[in-house]
């Protein structure tokens, strides 16, 4: 029982490592999808929204490990 | 099948297997040096087992998902598991938070094998083995992802996990013939580059989930990795620089 409890854990922990950075990395994908679908935006604008704003995430949840060690 | 999307699935699945392998392995050996081969085999025969059948399961499923279905959930998981491993490593390298140590995993875990031993007289084979499965499995855990992440929806799957075996039998046989942990693996350096390829993968799938059709077909993926390794290196300079600020 308890090998399966921590498989839950390490398959959750695998995606969800930093809370913060997984909702927005989704919020990212939901924001091209949507001017995509939804506005009529050009696919290449959207593709580029995600791929600017996923390198964004990341140099930005990077940062406040800076001040608060251990994150 | 093309080289430019091949190459970087079975470069991927091959160094992050080279990582958890890695630290699979200390975990094994603790066990053997502890208690003997016999229960680390065994237990890291049944963790290989129960992570093939783990895939033997996924395969033929994934194969009911329609192409732009799986490559949206699979980009989406690719985007969350690589950037997460990408940020570890950038914060590792800025020195934010320590490099993972082989050397004191292996005291922590002969010591806390240890204490179960002297709590519990019987079965220590059993526990043994148990842990050795357990960090297999676990481990393994990640591999079987990103082996399946990296390969289904392009034919890779067979690649990709040769990929990772390479790497299994390589940490094997280097680990079997040093019979110490591989504390010089430069394990941060592998884990940014596979995070790198990981969250490029991630997006460019993700990118065509959603309809989008890329410039250059499978070379952005090439393109996406160069962005990738730049913004982790510029957040791990920038970050270094802050800590300096704040120290």
């Amino acid at each position: 029982m308890r090998m399966l409890e921590e498989l839950a854990a390490e398959l959750v922990g695998m995606f969800v490592g930093e809370t913060r950075l997984t909702i927005s990395v989704l919020a990212i994908v939901a924001l091209a999808g949507s001017l995509v679908d939804f506005i009529g935006l050009d696919p290449l604008l959207g593709g580029a929204v995600l791929l600017v704003g996923s390198l964004a995430l990341l140099v930005e949840s990077v940062l406040p490990g800076a001040r608060s060690p251990g994150l | 099948m093309t080289w430019s999307i091949a190459a970087p699935a079975v470069t991927a699945a091959f160094l992050a297997a080279i990582v958890e392998v890695v630290e699979a392995f200390t975990i094994v050996l603790a066990v053997a040096t502890l208690r003997g081969w016999r229960p680390a085999a065994w237990g890291t025969t049944a963790g290989l087992a129960l992570l093939a059948v783990i895939v033997l399961l996924m395969g033929p499923l994934l194969d009911h998902v329609s192409i732009h279905s799986l490559q949206l959930a699979i980009g989406i998981l690719l985007l969350l598991f690589g950037m997460g491993w990408l940020r570890k490593a950038s914060l590792r390298a800025a020195g934010i938070i320590p490099l993972h140590d082989e050397d004191a995993l292996f005291a922590a875990e002969t010591a806390q094998l240890d204490q179960q031993a002297q709590r519990q007289k019987r079965n220590l084979h059993w526990l043994a083995g148990i842990t050795a499965l357990n960090a297999v499995l676990l481990e393994g855990l990640e591999v079987v992802f990103i082996v399946i992440a990296v390969g289904a929806g392009r034919g890779l799957l067979i690649p990709a996990g040769l990929g990772a075996l390479a790497a299994c039998a390589l940490v094997l046989v280097i680990g079997t013939l040093v019979h110490r942990p591989l504390s010089r693996v430069p394990e941060n350096t592998l884990k940014f580059g596979v995070g790198v390829m990981l969250s490029a993968f991630g997006a460019f799938w993700t990118g065509e989930g959603l309809g989008i059709a890329w410039p250059g077909q499978d070379f952005a993926l090439l393109l996406f990795a160069a962005l990738f390794l730049a913004a982790g290196l510029i957040g791990s300079s920038l970050a270094r620089k802050r800590r300096m600020e704040f120290a």
